[in-house]
């Protein structure tokens, strides 16, 4: 047994997690054996975590627990099969996105394979929306070095994607006994980090940035570089403007295997065929152990940790500016403790919780979670009440053992690159990560063709109306110019019919009413659809030219509807 | 922008907005009704069972019939309607209220109006305001979402239904749903005693033998997709899910009936002072707000349970409306009315004194009460005294009191409801 080893073996020892096994395995090691409960399961990786090992792949077994089911998309049939691109990127989150866009900036033909009815379906439209300054990420670590670099590209996303980013700044509050102790070690840790424009506050400065700040306070710092954005407009944004320069996303598309020749991926199997490959972009997600595993490259395991999110009402949306947060002592530095942000629409997110969870596509949200979130974060705000939540949700963050990203060309198969265990920052993170992993990507090419600029990439996407965004002369010329602008379809938002048509017929077309929602924000405001519902599916089913009891509400089998009535069929509006 | 002058503007025209408009035509004012949606008539255009219009035409009409009849005098009348008319800003100033429309025609434009009479009716409260947990499938929709998709769209929404709430719209729907041929397994109501019309527990679960289960509520949602089931808990005293009563009840659809919500959210900007007990502004006897010229009726003032009633205090605010337009409004002088006893609520909140004539008061109990006894009075002096034979807060009551009975120097007035 080597030292490292040992070291792993003494420590599981410490557990009492005997019928455990490490062995090594290339660079990593692995874990095999039983335990009982799924804790256990996770103690052990922690347990082999940090000893010097690449990465640490988790194949215990816990006794009567089920595997994490995987949603697989229905369709099948050869519809993919045989078409041949340089460069194919599993996943469609944020990650996924990113680097489709950053790689049409070449003259490559590019596909993104997402098993979901659209992208932005996972952890990339379930979280808060931050984008952090950086403190938070540990020294040294490419979480840390990603997050720096990430959220200084956002201003030049946002501006060329059109997507909204509020540099809100936000305000770290430290409690009674940490703030002399802290705060010269905090600004160091800053300054050492690269993290921009550290502001130190008294407790009166916090009162005057925040006045419904938490009396708890005894001051902390400002970190102006702090943004909010709409994660899932991100990453369709990121979408399409990589579908107008000439990439293709294949939705209810899942990567099963892929088709190896020495030691080479040719292609990768999917659910609707065969897809050849000169290289392939691993970002997805909570699944990417899997997708490692089918190249034989399964060096890292993934678990997932889950996050409750509450919405509270955009009537108190104003009640204050910037991100809260009062970190405490003794709380893992990975939960992030979290805390109440704002968002680009005027509510504010309370959270996230930080759970792990054996299941891993699991967004199913729990009382104790929201009673835990309103008895810790609520009194950051002296103005909230439980009743201004007007709805929560979850998302699973994709962890490994090593609890840092993985962004780098497989060790051992030329033509594959992992952009994999990318929980929190990762948002904060793509454009950087993007930048890193297209370039990888065009290195590997590079070592078999010549690869060129992309002549006609455009940056800026292409923008249709958001009419909220526009004075009432804007207003009145777009409507003058599309009628359908000039018709509201969901009265709580102001969504007008036309926005609606747009969103369906955007490059990443919207086929489901809650791609709708995503993209036009119908149906997302104070009646939660009620009324705007009927008539988003009968847009829905004429623009598509699909019946209305075809139309789902997300992926396929999501039906709204079990058909006619018994007179019905058709509108009779 | 400056646009068309009218003396009143009705917003929304369903029921109470079509009334509203009515009146004050017929008090000489020129009026403008606008509506969101394609065609007026408000919710009642997917009100198709009857028992409409009982109060007022003596008749037993479906909700299309009821509306229609307005429709048609509005029509004959001449009254401008602006139909899929969208209010983008509403601003109180000088010269009136201004306010900024679009629509397909027109783009954008204003119109500015000496009254206005906001009549827009209500919303239901939506999934994640009752705190229902769980993935969020296809198949949870509210019970207006369900007659809206069932009697104007002519879709199906589900095939295996779950009530949650006894509110009027939900038990109606339970029954439409099985003349469409699906199966309801039953009727949810957190609280003790049914939200609804008695009259509609009989004639919509009764007579279709859909239970009716009390004191239990759903507490999680099942399936990814579509909803596959709904875990059932029965309740504690205050109303929190007792564990171990948990019942796994196998579905495709979940239908909320939970409440309605007066919408008034335009009035906001304006300052308008909002009744926390029937979540509208609160209105003296003629249905005008604490904002001069600016009216309030129907079911954005309170939620009614019969739209006869609706149309009363539409008509009222209509002709209160033109009346303040047309310069002959009394300088109103408002005295409380205070709810006391058992009572939730009461509409209206203050009478103006200074009007005269007689005030209908409208208000609902806060608990059901046999053998109920109502009294009003002011100065210390009963000026009115009524028994019930039950009162219940699912049914509203109403009485008019003749405002010449109040003795001078009056303060205020007290509406006392005890068992
Ligand atoms: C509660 C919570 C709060 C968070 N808050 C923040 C925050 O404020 N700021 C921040 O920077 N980060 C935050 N994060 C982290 C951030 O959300 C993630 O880092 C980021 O979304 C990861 O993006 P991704 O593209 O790697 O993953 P995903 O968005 O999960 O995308 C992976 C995609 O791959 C697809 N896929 C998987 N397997 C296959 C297959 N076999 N074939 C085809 N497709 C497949 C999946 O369907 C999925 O769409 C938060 C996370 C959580 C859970
Ligand atoms: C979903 C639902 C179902 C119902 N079903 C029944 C039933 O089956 N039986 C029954 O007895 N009662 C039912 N009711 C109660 C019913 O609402 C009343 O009896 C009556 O219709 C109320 O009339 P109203 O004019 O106040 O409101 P509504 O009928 O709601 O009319 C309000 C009108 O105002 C318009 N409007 C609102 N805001 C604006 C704006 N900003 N700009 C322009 N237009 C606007 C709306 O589009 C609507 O047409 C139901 C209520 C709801 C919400």
């Amino acid at each position: 047994m080597t030292e490292k080893l040992n070291l792993v073996a003494r420590e599981l020892a410490k557990l009492g997690l005997t019928a455990v096994y490490p062995r090594e395995w290339r660079r990593s090691v692995v874990l095999e054996g039983e335990v009982d409960t799924w804790q256990q399961y996770i103690a052990a990786g922690y347990a082999a975590a940090g000893k010097g090992y690449k990465g640490v792949v988790n194949a215990i077994k816990v006794r009567g627990l089920e595997q994490s089911r995987e949603y697989l998309p229905p369709a099948q049939g050869g519809a993919l099969e045989g078409k041949d691109y340089d460069v194919v990127i599993i996943g469609g989150g944020v990650i996924g996105c990113a680097v489709a866009r950053d790689l049409t900036r070449w003259d490559l033909r590019v596909a993104l394979l997402e098993k979901e009815d659209d992208v932005a379906k996972q952890t990339s439209s379930r979280n808060n929306g931050m984008i952090h300054p950086g403190i938070a990420a540990s020294s040294g670590s490419k979480k840390l070095a990603y997050n720096i670099r990430g959220n200084r590209m956002y201003t030049q996303a946002a501006e060329e994607l059109g997507f909204e980013l509020v540099r809100c700044g936000s305000v770290v509050m430290l409690g009674k006994s940490m703030y002399q102790l802290a705060l010269p070690y905090v600004r160091y840790k800053a300054l050492q980090k690269g993290v921009d424009g550290l502001i130190p506050l008294s407790r009166r400065q916090v009162a005057r940035r925040e006045p419904n700040a938490t009396s708890l306070q005894r001051g902390g710092i400002f970190l102006p570089s702090t943004g909010v954005v709409a994660p899932y407009k991100v990453t369709v944004a990121y979408a399409e403007n990589a579908v107008e320069n000439g990439a293709a996303v294949h939705l209810n598309t899942a990567a099963l295997g892929f088709a190896m020749e020495q030691g080479r991926i040719i292609g990768v199997r999917t659910n609707q065929g065969l897809i050849r490959a000169g290289a392939v972009v691993n970002a997805a997600g909570v699944w990417a152990d899997k997708i490692a595993a089918y190249a034989d490259d399964h060096f890292f395991t993934i678990h997932g940790r889950k996050g409750t999110i509450a919405i509270i009402d955009k009537a108190l949306g104003a009640t204050q500016k910037s991100v809260l947060a009062l970190p405490r002592l003794g709380v893992k530095s990975y939960t992030k403790g979290g805390g109440l942000n704002p968002t680009v629409e005027g509510n504010l997110l309370m959270g996230p919780t930080a759970i792990e969870v054996s299941q891993r596509e699991d967004w199913s949200t729990t009382p104790e979670e929201m009673e835990f979130l309103f008895s810790r974060h609520l009194s950051l705000n002296r103005q909230l009440r439980p009743r201004d939540t007007i709805t929560y949700f979850a998302g699973v963050r994709a962890c490994t053992f090593e609890e840092d990203f993985i962004i780098e060309p497989s060790e051992h198969v030329p033509n594959l690159i992992h952009a994999v265990g990318i929980q929190s920052p990762g948002l904060a993170s793509a454009p950087a990560i993007a930048q890193d992993v297209a370039a990888m990507a065009v290195e590997i090419l590079k070592t078999t063709r010549e690869v060129k600029p992309n002549p006609t990439f455009n940056p800026e996407r292409r923008l249709t109306p958001q009419l909220a965004k526009l004075s009432l002369e804007e207003r009145g010329e777009a409507i003058k110019k599309n009628p359908a602008y000039g018709q509201i379809v969901c009265r709580c938002e102001a969504i007008s019919a036309g926005e609606i048509i747009d969103a369906i017929h955007s490059p990443v077309p919207a086929t489901s009413l809650d791609a709708v929602k995503r993209r036009a924000r119908a149906g997302m405001g104070r009646c939660q659809g009620g009324f705007c519902t009927p008539a988003i599916l009968e847009i829905l089913a004429r623009e598509t030219g699909k019946a209305a009891s075809e139309i789902n509400k997300g992926r396929p089998g999501s039906q709204l509807l079990a058909g006619e009535t018994k007179t019905g069929g058709g509108t009779r509006t | 922008m400056s646009g068309a002058k009218w003396d009143v503007a009705v917003i929304g025209a369903g029921p109470a907005g079509l009334a509203a408009a009515i009146a004050a035509n017929k008090a000489g004012a020129r009026v403008c009704l606008v509506e969101r949606e394609s065609r007026p008539g408000g919710i009642l255009k997917q009100c198709i069972h009857d028992g409409f219009g009982l109060v007022r035409f003596g008749q037993k009409l479906s909700g299309p019939e009821y509306a229609w009849r307005d429709i048609q005098l509005a029509k004959e009348r001449g009254i401008k309607l602006f139909t899929d008319t969208f209010l983008l800003e509403l601003e109180a100033r000088e010269e009136g209220f201004v306010l900024t429309l679009q629509n397909s025609e027109q783009a954008v434009f204003q119109i500015v109006t000496r009254a206005l009479v906001a009549a827009t009716g209500c919303r239901e409260r939506s999934a994640r305001q009752v705190f229902i947990h769980g993935q969020r499938p296809a198949g949870v929709y509210t019970a207006g979402t369900v007659q809206r998709l069932i009697n104007i769209g002519g879709h199906l929404p589900g095939k295996n239904c779950v009530i949650l709430g006894s509110g009027d719209i939900g038990l109606i729907m339970a029954r439409r749903l099985t003349l469409e041929g699906a199966k309801v397994q039953g009727v949810y109501e957190i609280k003790a005693e049914p939200s609804g019309l008695t009259r509609n527990i009989v004639q919509c679960l009764e007579d279709y033998n859909i239970p009716l289960h009390l004191g239990a509520t759903v507490t999680k949602v099942h399936g990814s997709e579509r909803v596959e089931a709904v875990t059932i808990s029965q309740v504690d005293e205050n109303l929190r899910a007792l564990p171990g009563t948990e019942e796994y009840v196998p579905c495709d659809t979940l239908v909320l009936s939970v409440g309605l919500i007066p919408e008034n959210d335009m009035l906001l900007p304006l300052g308008v002072q909002i009744d926390p007990r029937t979540g509208g502004p609160a209105v003296d006897q003629l249905m005008a707000t604490g904002q001069a010229g600016l009216y309030s009726c129907g079911n954005a003032l309170h939620v009614n349970d019969l739209v006869d009633y609706v149309s009363e205090s539409g008509e009222i605010a209509g002709s209160s409306a033109a009346r303040f337009s047309l310069g002959k409004p009394d300088r109103p002088c408002h005295l409380p009315v205070i709810p006391q006893g058992d009572i939730q609520y009461v509409v209206p909140q203050k009478l103006d004194i200074a009007a005269g004539g007689q005030a209908v008061l409208y208000f609902r109990s806060a608990r059901t009460i046999a053998n109920a006894s109502l009294e009003i009075s002011a100065g210390g002096q009963v000026l009115l005294q009524k028994k019930y034979k039950a009162v219940r807060p699912p049914e509203m009551e109403r009485i008019v009191l003749d405002l010449a009975l109040l003795p001078p120097g009056t303060e205020e007035l007290s509406l006392n409801l005890r068992g």
